[in-house]
């Protein structure tokens, strides 16, 4: 019988006995720490799934403005002191954008295209602007821009609501109140 | 015998273990050492010849195991992955050592005529402190061919040595571990 046969034969009673308890005893110590990158994705998700619908509202709300303006009806309402009105919408959405802009972008959870339509002169209030140039001292587009500065200053509220919330609610914050 | 968990290799569990030792779950960090701790362990005190510094080794291997079971692709063989770790921390332990594998053989252990392969000359004991009185680089040849089921050419590329030097080597490793247990058994 040659050394391979007879090593093969008889493997087990080559084979010794484990290595001491130890062994796994100094491993433990060394462990990778668990990963928490899932757990943190699925609490942003939670967290911030409702500023996703912001954008889309936004943009359907731009497309329907389109729509509307594109209508030939005359719209009967009449909406006094309009530029006062205007001046105080884009005040107040100024002011929250610098407010939301102070935020570090992670915790707001706001990507660069919902920042972007949120912004007071975007695309859609160029749009609008345009719109009004070309028809000065038409109401219904001074109506739909009062609308739609509206709508913006309601979502930024929310979204700063939202924000102050979440802040609360975190554990460091909960520590320095207690 | 079943040295290795290779019943683990078809298994949902071994996936099991994986997925959950990915996530950082110590208890699967447990099972997963304890299902290969004997194997390896008897791999790096084999390659070591001994047991505190194959206690070491392993348990570096391991370190390096649980680190990297990231980069493990899903349908390679978990066992084999393992068992090359084990094996090349075992082999740098070695090159720490000054072990060099490429040696020429010297001259007082030349083949003799004669020695022939008489069963009964063999039992495991005898074989056993055979190979352990081999120099480390023959050792380390004969170790992961025999006991590790490496072909030449992958102790070859293990080693960084040709393919002919591993066959050469290997001969000579068998041949030294006959003439051991010759020696043994006449002084008997």
């Amino acid at each position: 019988m040659n050394l391979e046969e007879f090593i093969r034969q008889n493997r087990s009673g080559f084979e010794e006995e484990g290595p001491g308890p130890d062994v796994w005893a100094r491993l433990e110590k060394q462990l990778p720490q668990p990963r928490k990158e899932k757990g943190r994705v699925v609490q942003m998700m939670a967290k911030h799934w409702w500023k996703a619908a912001i954008l889309v509202a936004l943009l359907v709300n731009a497309g329907l403005l389109l729509k509307y303006m594109n209508t030939r009806q005359e719209v009967a309402v009449v909406i006094p002191e309009i530029q006062e009105m205007e001046s105080y919408y884009s005040a107040r959405i100024e002011q929250k954008m610098d407010e939301l802009k102070q935020l570090p972008a992670a915790t707001a959870g706001l990507d660069s295209l919902t920042l972007k339509e949120l912004e007071l002169r975007n695309d859609t209030y160029k749009m609008l602007e345009k719109e009004l140039a070309a028809n000065p001292g038409n109401e219904r587009i001074r109506a739909a821009m009062i609308r739609y500065y509206q709508m913006k200053l309601e979502l930024l509220d929310r979204i700063l609501d939202e924000h102050n919330k979440y802040s609360n609610d975190s554990p460091s914050t909960q520590k320095d109140v207690l | 015998m079943n040295l290795y968990p290779d019943n683990l290799e078809n298994l949902p569990v071994t996936d099991q273990i994986v997925a959950r030792c990915r996530m950082g779950d110590a208890r699967a960090f447990h099972d997963l050492y304890h299902a290969y701790s004997k194997a390896m362990y008897n791999i790096c005190l084999r390659m070591t010849g001994h047991s505190a510094d194959a206690e070491d080794v392993l348990q570096e291997a391991f370190v390096q195991i649980f680190k990297n079971l990231d980069k493990l692709a899903t349908d390679s063989s978990l066992t084999a992955w393992v068992k090359r770790i084990v094996v090349n921390h075992c082999l740098s332990y070695l090159r720490k050592k000054k072990v060099y594998f490429e040696e020429v053989e010297d001259q007082e252990w030349k083949s003799e005529d004669g020695v022939d392969e008489n069963e009964h000359m063999l039992t495991v004991a005898t074989v056993k402190e055979a190979i352990g009185q081999l120099p480390a680089g023959y050792r380390t040849v004969l170790n992961l061919y025999i006991f590790e089921d490496y072909s030449h050419r992958e102790i070859a590329g293990l080693l960084n040595i040709s393919e002919s030097t591993v066959k050469t080597q290997y001969m000579r490793a068998k041949e030294r571990v006959r003439q051991i247990v010759h020696l043994k058994s006449k002084r008997i």
